[in-house]
């Protein structure tokens, strides 16, 4: 795939798919329909299909919240959507639980990311890389769509940054096993 | 098995002092709730149960989720009745305290009691339906209490705005024998969702102490057997009503019929007439008056004839006609059919005629001798006449009386 090519040339050295780190059990994605779930755009194999999709439910907004397994430095993300659903304003915050439709708009975003046509094909957004050098769990929140109707599809969600050289916990308990 | 967080919204205002529910509106929702929680926390050890109440001086939080049942029921008790039911502050309430519950795999769900009427506008319902919608809320409404159009209306419209995928329900109960909670018991907001659901429903009966179904037959389910077995089972009881009263009868007439034993065989007969009747009509069906009618006249016709009624039998069967109407009309017309039966009679006494015949058939009956002199002598008067067969017939009969 022509797109998937040109997303993977932009990422600079260093940078890695931060899929392995998220922390799955504790992904959490409201206002989804429940057959179309937030997993159709984040796991490996999914995300790929895309006869698979996120979708909204009562309204356009979905809100992403994902944890990961190590503080990571994120670097850039990519969404990818429909032409019409595609989502077009993305907020983006950093350890922020317990975050819901109601009290969205009672923080400032880390950083706000406006989706042209391009974005939503395979451009990747370059973060304001400074403002997520310490962050253990990403919130999304997609605020309306390109065509400003009731329905947003996003039907892949990259993230690309780096870990922080902390002790993985998870490992360590591997080797103990031994 | 549905990992669950569940806030159930209690109605304590004014109205919950009714007693259309019994004992009353509160005390049928207290035993309701009671039930959720006990089938809730029994589905999945990780579901909790928060309560709050919406009326009084404002919404207020009783138990936050917890799978600690003593601690929910404990909060149901010392309750105070007064105001009015404010929904729409109980149900974001209720979304709050499930937004911050613990853990965050838990299924969100309000179950909300509105026994008092909804004062809210209709839009602003809808409004709360779609929020919590989109903050993947599922709601169950249990509509009880007062009763119009207009809250029916606003409820469903609040249900149709929160429903995804057919997780949210609304239960009407209207006033009636039927407790509130025996209701619930076979509603979608006990058997939940599908997979489960019947051992969800029994391990709430279990934990409730309240006996499932009627017949052990969900109504629900098989509604065409549930009305068969209840019809059948009203006729059972009619039925039984009717034999408790004709046993009455036969044993006022059973009394009656001991004192003159020893003058007549006829008082036994009428007694095992009574007795065959009593019989039958324990194995009655619809078909239990004619079928007695038929039996009461065949028994009739056996013990007695038009020609022979000697008087004591008629002062017994008028003894029997002034107990029991029914069986005097069966006797009158076994008396009327015994005469147009003349013609077969005179057949029989050709029969009775053949000596020979007759004198076999009598040294086959046990306890008979055929050649006692009183025998033959009858047998010798029985040649040219019809009448003596019957005191044939009463023989054998006696020595029936002699074997009991």
């Amino acid at each position: 795939m022509s797109v998937e090519s040109a997303a993977s040339i932009v990422i600079p050295k260093g940078q890695v798919d931060l899929l392995d780190f998220i922390d799955w059990s504790s992904v959490e994605c409201l206002n989804q329909s429940s057959t179309h779930s937030v997993s159709n755009a984040l796991k490996q194999g999914y995300r790929e299909d895309d006869g698979l999709h996120l979708e909204s439910d009562a309204d356009e907004q979905l809100l992403l919240y994902i944890p990961f397994t190590q503080v990571i430095k994120l670097y850039s993300i990519v969404v990818i959507g429909p032409e019409e659903e595609g989502p077009k304003t993305v907020k983006l915050f950093s350890n922020k639980e317990h975050m819901g439709f109601s009290n969205v708009n009672d923080f400032p975003p880390n950083d706000v990311a406006v989706l042209s046509p391009e974005n939503i094909k395979g451009k990747p957004v370059i973060l304001k890389y400074v403002k997520f050098q310490n962050v253990r769990s990403l919130t999304i929140f997609i605020e309306d769509n390109q065509s400003g109707s009731e329905l947003t599809k996003v039907q892949k969600i990259l993230l690309y940054g780096s870990t922080v050289e902390t002790t993985d916990m998870k490992g360590l308990k591997k080797i103990e096993d031994h | 098995m549905v990992l669950e967080a569940t806030m159930i919204c209690i109605d304590n205002s004014e109205w919950m002092r009714n007693g259309d529910y019994s004992p009353s509106r509160f005390q049928a929702q207290a035993d309701a709730v009671n039930l959720i929680c006990g089938a809730k926390t029994q589905s999945n050890p990780e579901n909790t149960v928060g309560v709050l109440t919406m009326s009084g001086k404002g919404v207020r939080v009783l138990v936050t989720p917890t799978s600690d049942l003593g601690k929910i029921l404990a909060c149901m008790h010392g309750l105070e009745i007064g105001g009015e039911m404010n929904l729409a502050a109980g149900i974001q309430v209720a979304q709050l305290a499930l937004k911050h519950r613990q853990n965050k795999k838990q299924q969100q769900r309000i179950i909300v009691f509105a026994g008092g009427p909804v004062k809210h506008e209709k839009k602003m319902l809808e409004m709360i339906g779609r929020k919590l919608k989109k903050n993947s809320v599922a709601l169950d409404i249990i509509n009880f209490g007062e009763e119009d159009e207009e809250k029916t209306e606003k409820l469903e419209a609040l249900l149709a705005a929160v429903n995804n995928n057919d997780t949210s329900h609304i239960v009407h109960v209207p006033a009636g024998p039927n407790a509130l909670p025996d209701v619930l018991i076979s509603t979608p907001i006990f058997t939940g969702d599908g997979e489960g659901g019947s051992g969800f429903a029994a391990a709430a009966a279990a934990a409730g102490g309240v006996s499932g179904y009627e017949f052990g037959v969900d109504p629900n389910l098989d509604p065409e057997l549930a009305l068969a077995l209840r019809v059948s089972m009203e006729e059972e009881r009619a039925r039984q009503e009717a034999a408790a009263k004709k046993a009455a009868e036969d044993a006022a007439k059973q009394e009656k019929g001991g004192e003159q034993q020893a003058s007549s065989q006829d008082a036994t007969m009428t007694e095992r007439a009574s007795a065959a009747t009593s019989d039958a009509e324990n194995k009655t069906n619809d078909l239990m008056d004619d079928e007695n009618a038929l039996l009461e006249q065949a028994l009739a016709m056996s013990m007695d004839d038009p020609a022979t009624s000697h008087d004591v039998k008629d002062t017994d069967m008028s003894e029997a006609a002034s107990v029991d109407p029914e069986l005097a009309l069966a006797l009158q017309l076994s008396v009327a059919d015994s005469t147009k039966d003349a013609t077969s009679q005179s057949d029989m006494s050709k029969l009775l005629a053949d000596e020979s015949f007759v004198s076999s058939i009598l040294a086959s009956l046990p306890g008979v001798d055929p050649n006692d002199p009183s025998v033959r002598d009858l047998l010798a008067s029985m040649q040219n006449q019809s009448e003596p067969q019957q005191k044939d017939d009463e023989k054998p009969s006696s020595n029936e009386e002699e074997k009991k």
